[in-house]
């Protein structure tokens, strides 16, 4: 380094935004240029970083930590039953790209996509590479991703390789180089735009004047490309996109895709395969799907002809391929083209196949399988990253720690033996860029995933991209699975920046419509279950409220009897031990007291208010695709609020009555978004009816147990149970008198006027019934409207009033009769709904 | 010679089963062995059939039942007539030093490495060496890989199931048709010889079910049956259904439905001399 250059460099640092910035020595810097300057595509960021000053730049990080949190960004790690759901790790720095850097990135690309696009085509059809010698047959026959039965299966000049990533890196010397390709489900794109989302409003300054290219254009153009797919010419082709469910790593990218892109979000249970086409099956039927954006691997897809263990497919799907009445993208087979061996053979493939030189360069790559690279790769196996060239069980070396002796003679056997399985590649040095480290500015290891899409007019580049930073400095490998992070990538513009959105274009005719695609079964159930959830939860928050209000620590042992009921109900739905599990609970107070507070917050009680908030966000996810972002919101918000007291359960009972009251809150938002901005269809009704059918089961567990206790007739039993039926209100206006056993179990069973009766919430699903497809196709009632007949004429008929002359054994009158019959009945409507509508979801067996 | 095959094959269920899909691999194919004069397929419940030629040219039958159903029945009838190209066992056409040739066929490849029944693996490496001492042609050494399996392995039925690895059969040292014909591959590819697998009928055998046996490849002839359950070359006898890497390839009957796991499997087949 010259003089000049330490003093500039020196003048940079006293920037206090770059006071911690170390340059890496050896490898490239993004941020500072040879000259200790900061680069010019910096420049405008860096600026705008230090007008907002150290304090706001903290406030920005923080809102960027929340805004992650509440959008609800979430990966899943795999074989940890706690990690599920890990929130992303967004760096709110962006990482920056100039125009004239990019077209050269673009090119290389677009160039590298055409070139796997071919030899795909011709390893799944003519295999005339192999023919002549261009690429060894090793390299494909003994992949296990060759997948033979997709061998032939589509004309030559389809498009194979619909949407294609590269993981690049940079060299010290400022080249890029790809390391990876991702040809078979590049990930990503759905956490690139939700890291543009929020990069964008949190340092809204800087984007808007550092003339940011969107991104927005990536995805109409995926979309046009997914509609032009469609083997059948229709209007309104249907694209589902095919996900293998809420536990994959991406799960959310996949709803978040789905929804952004318009897409049923399926399930492989949801679709199904008749005379070689492809349907989904819907609450109404099938409907045929003629088009399949999937995020399950190659070898799932069908159960038939690819593995037949998997439960993720669709069986018969391959032959609907063959047949030629849906398109899968991307294709399926395009597994076997992301093995690193590939690297070694493409620049003599592209000379080959497009007559051109490779325009950007792949990490130097050593195939085993040709006995000169074997032997270069044993003797130089320290400088080297060797790893299985394919798909296997085989381990790769760990490339951070020094091989032993031993380690090294084991690993040379293994290539000695089966040489084509090995693949050797040179150890990269990432370039740094700067990350936000909480104070300032540090540098760290990037790499950039970078995405295609395939439209009729050749391969387009997203001008953006997934940039992945490590947790330190000098790391050599960045995975959001130990610890990096992700930026948004920003792509300058030296023109003016294209505006474009993905609703559709201006001035084009609608047809207007009144409802949207038919919902699918699976969807149907999950809206079902959530509605359950969302009373359960509801109901078991105002069961422990009403008991809490009623106890007190100094409550002596003649307080029992009167919480009785309400303890029993608890029991009941499995908020609290049974009796005979832990006696001391009806005995000793400040067992009570535990026990009550464990009911709310123990997350390893399976009843307990905190585990039913993390089913009910749990449901909340199954059908983000198809609900406002609002209501997602909401969950989480509860989910958290009952979260806070982790490590004891030392609380006072008024804290948790506190609590209790905001839960109570959340859930009343709940059900005012669902019911304010949920259209009156499919998924609305079956939301309702779930919630209709759980409140009818607490009512009647509660009033059940209210009539076994020798206590029914005491008022303040009656007082629980109008408290707990949220009718006390009513009540009072309407008898300005103690409360009156008849005159309570009449409003709070056969009031039909009353929103929270028994009478009112058959009377609800009698109505949703009636709207429900094929429940009119037979002239007999069907199996669920039977028991709902059952269960009003039941109630219609009741007279409550005879019970006042009762002083014991009020179960037993007819009011208790009722009771008992309904919550009999209740199970039976549940199955019979499920037996209907969501039955297709048994479990798929092989022979 | 011509024959008339009857295969049948049933499966019962305990209670109905739905959305079955199934793939069926039972065309005889044609070739300078056999020509096949007529070929049906009955299913039952009656389906739609497609088909198509997958990797290895055999066919390949497709139906789906969607409705409830408890059992299915696939017959296939098939008038087939055969002649030898059966080369003696004493015959030498080709050195052992014309294997690494094979390397470079592409449709040898595949029958030169590991498969799902299949496997390198040293024991049977030393004991496709210790068999073939002394021989220097491709289809003598294939023949002594025959008769070691022949004389080495008893034929015991019930002793696998039709999921058997080939590493379990050479430790039990017993078998039926199938594990010798896995091991015979397995002995082979280890001597780098290619080795495809091939389902079948024995005209001759009395037990009515399919049979399996192998092809080697030998330069400048091609592919040839050996049977090392009978310890001879293929000939008329032998009516070849499909070939593939293993049995994994050429399953007769194989799917998927959704249901229960309480089924019984029955099958028959029939085979005639036809004039």
């Amino acid at each position: 380094m010259t003089e000049a250059t330490v003093k500039s460099s020196a003048a940079e640092q006293r920037r206090p935004l770059l006071q911690r910035y170390r340059t890496e020595p050896g490898s490239y810097d993004e941020l500072l240029g040879a000259d200790g300057r900061v680069r010019p595509n910096y420049e405008t960021l860096i600026r705008g970083l230090e007008e907002l000053g150290p304090d706001e730049l903290k406030r920005r990080a923080e809102t960027c930590r929340r805004l992650v949190h509440e959008q609800g960004i979430t990966y899943n790690v795999y074989g940890d039953p706690l990690g599920m759901e890990r929130p992303w790790q967004l760096d709110p720095v962006p990482f920056i790209l100039g125009a004239e850097e990019w077209r050269k990135i673009e090119a290389g690309l677009i160039q590298r996509a055409q070139l796997l696009n071919r030899i795909m085509a011709d390893c799944y059809g003519p295999q005339e590479l192999i023919r002549s010698s261009w690429l060894p047959p090793a390299l494909v026959f003994a992949q296990p991703d060759f997948l033979r039965p997709l061998h032939g299966s589509q004309p030559g000049e389809t498009c194979f390789l619909h949407f294609y990533a590269a993981d690049l890196a940079r060299s010290p010397d400022g080249r890029w180089w790809v390391i990876s390709d991702r040809t078979q489900i590049p990930t990503g794109t759905g956490y690139t735009l939700a890291d543009r989302l929020v990069t964008s409003r949190i340092l809204p300054e800087a984007f808007r004047e550092g003339g940011v290219r969107r991104l927005a254009g990536f995805y109409r153009d995926a979309q046009a490309m997914l509609s032009e797919l469609a083997p059948r010419r229709t209007d309104r082709p249907r694209v589902v996109l095919l996900t293998p469910g809420p536990f994959n790593e991406t799960y959310f990218e996949q709803a978040y895709l789905a929804r952004y892109l318009g897409y049923s979000l399926c399930e492989g249970q949801d679709l199904t395969v008749r005379d070689d086409r492809v349907f989904l099956k819907t609450l109404s039927g099938l409907e045929p799907v003629d088009v399949i954006l999937r995020r399950v691997d190659d070898d799932f897809c069908d159960p038939l002809e690819l593995r037949n263990e998997s439960m993720l497919g669709v069986p018969g799907l391959v032959e609907a391929v063959r047949a030629g009445n849906v398109t899968v993208a991307n294709a399926l087979g395009g597994g076997l083209f992301q093995s690193p061996a590939f690297m070694a053979f493409l620049p003599g493939l592209c000379r080959h196949v497009l007559g051109e030189e490779m325009k950007l360069p792949s990490v130097a790559t050593w195939w085993c399988g040709q006995k000169s690279a074997e032997s270069y790769v044993a003797e130089h196996l320290d400088e080297l990253f060797v790893k299985p060239a394919f798909r296997s069980r085989l381990r790769g070396v760990d490339p951070s720690a020094a091989l032993t002796a031993a380690a090294r003679e084991e690993l040379l056997r293994q290539i000695r033996f089966q040489p084509h399985r090995w693949v050797a590649q040179e150890k990269v040095e990432l370039s740094a860029a700067p990350s936000w480290s909480g104070e300032g500015l540090v540098s760290r290891p990037v790499a950039l995933r970078v995405y295609l899409v395939a439209t009729p007019d050749g391969y387009r580049v997203m001008p953006g991209g997934l940039a992945r930073v490590a947790p330190d400095a000098g790391g050599r490998f960045i995975s959001m699975q130990r610890g990096g992070a992700a930026k948004d990538t920003w792509i300058l513009s030296d023109g003016p920046v294209e505006d474009v959105t993905l609703l559709s274009v201006a001035g084009q005719e609608v047809e207007l419509r009144r409802v949207g695609n038919n919902l699918p079964s699976r969807l149907a159930d999950n809206y079902f279950w959530l509605g359950r959830y969302a009373e359960r939860t509801d109901a078991t928050a105002r069961l422990l409220r009403a008991t809490l209000l009623r106890f007190s620590p100094e409550s002596t042992g003649h307080a029992f009897p009167l919480l009785e009921p309400l303890l029993n109900t608890l029991v009941a739905q499995g908020q609290l031990p049974a009796t005979e599990d832990q006696p001391e609970l009806r005995t000793n107070a400040e067992a009570l007291e535990a026990g009550l507070l464990a009911a709310i917050f123990d997350p390893s009680r399976a009843g307990s208010l905190r585990s039913l908030a993390g089913q009910l966000q749990r449901l909340g996810m199954l059908v983000r695709d198809r609900s406002s972002n609002d209501l997602w919101r909401v969950l989480r918000q509860l989910d958290d609020r009952l979260a806070t007291p982790t490590s004891s359960l030392v609380m006072l009972a008024g804290d948790a009555i506190g609590v209790l009251n905001q839960s109570l809150l959340q859930l009343a938002s709940f059900h005012g978004l669902a019911r304010e901005n949920m259209t009156r269809a499919q998924g609305w009704r079956f939301l309702d009816m779930g919630g209709r059918l759980e409140r009818a089961i607490y009512l009647c567990s509660l009033l059940n147990a209210a009539l076994h206790s020798p206590e029914a007739d005491n008022p303040s039993v009656l007082e629980a149970v109008l408290d707990v039926a949220d009718s006390s209100i009513t009540y009072r206006t309407r008898y300005n008198l103690m409360p009156n056993m008849a005159a309570v179990y009449d409003l709070v069973l056969l009031d039909d006027t009353n929103p929270r009766s028994l009478l009112f919430q058959f009377n609800q699903l009698v109505k949703h019934f009636e709207k429900l497809p094929r429940e009119r196709e037979n002239a007999l009632p069907s199996a669920g409207q039977r028991v709902l007949i059952e269960c009003v004429t039941r109630l219609r008929l009741l007279d409550p009033r005879p019970i006042n002359r009762l002083r014991s054994r009020w179960h037993e009158s007819d009011v208790g009769r009722v009771l008992a019959e309904t919550l009999r009945d209740l199970p039976r409507l549940s199955d019979a709904i499920a037996v209907n509508y969501f039955a297709h979801s048994t479990i798929s067996r092989s022979r | 010679m011509r024959f008339q095959i009857v295969h049948r094959t049933r499966y019962a269920y305990a209670s109905p089963v739905r959305e079955s899909f199934n793939e069926i691999r039972l065309k005889p194919v044609t070739n300078e062995h056999q020509t096949v004069e007529s070929f049906l397929l009955k299913i039952l419940p009656p389906s739609r059939l497609r088909h198509y030629e997958d990797f290895y040219k055999n066919v390949v039958h497709h139906f789906e039942i969607p409705e409830p159903h408890t059992s299915v029945l696939v017959e296939a009838l098939t008038t087939v007539s055969t002649r030898s190209i059966a080369l003696p066992l004493d015959a030498t056409p080709a050195a052992l030093s014309r294997l690494p040739e094979c390397d470079r066929t592409e449709r040898c490849f595949d029958y030169l490495l590991p498969s799902r029944y299949v496997e390198w693996d040293p024991e049977a490496w030393r004991l496709a060496v210790d068999s073939t001492q002394g021989t220097a042609d491709i289809w003598q050494a294939a023949v002594a890989v025959m008769r070691f399996i022949h004389g080495s392995f008893r034929y015991t039925p019930l002793s696998t199931h039709v999921h058997t690895h080939m590493r379990q059969v050479i430790q039990q040292r017993q078998g039926v048709c199938q594990d010798f014909a896995h091991v015979m591959l397995g002995l082979c590819r280890s001597l780098k010889i290619p080795a495809l697998y091939v389902s079948g009928y024995l005209a001759t055998e009395s037990a009515s079910a399919t049979h399996a046996w192998i092809e080697v490849f030998v330069p400048d002839v091609g592919w040839r049956g050996l049977d090392p359950t009978h310890n001879c070359a293929v000939d008329e006898n032998y009516v070849k259904i499909a070939v593939g890497r293993d049995y994994a390839d050429v399953t007769p009957v194989s799917g998927h439905y959704k249901g229960t796991l309480d089924r019984r499997m029955e099958v028959t087949v029939d085979i005639r001399r036809a004039e």
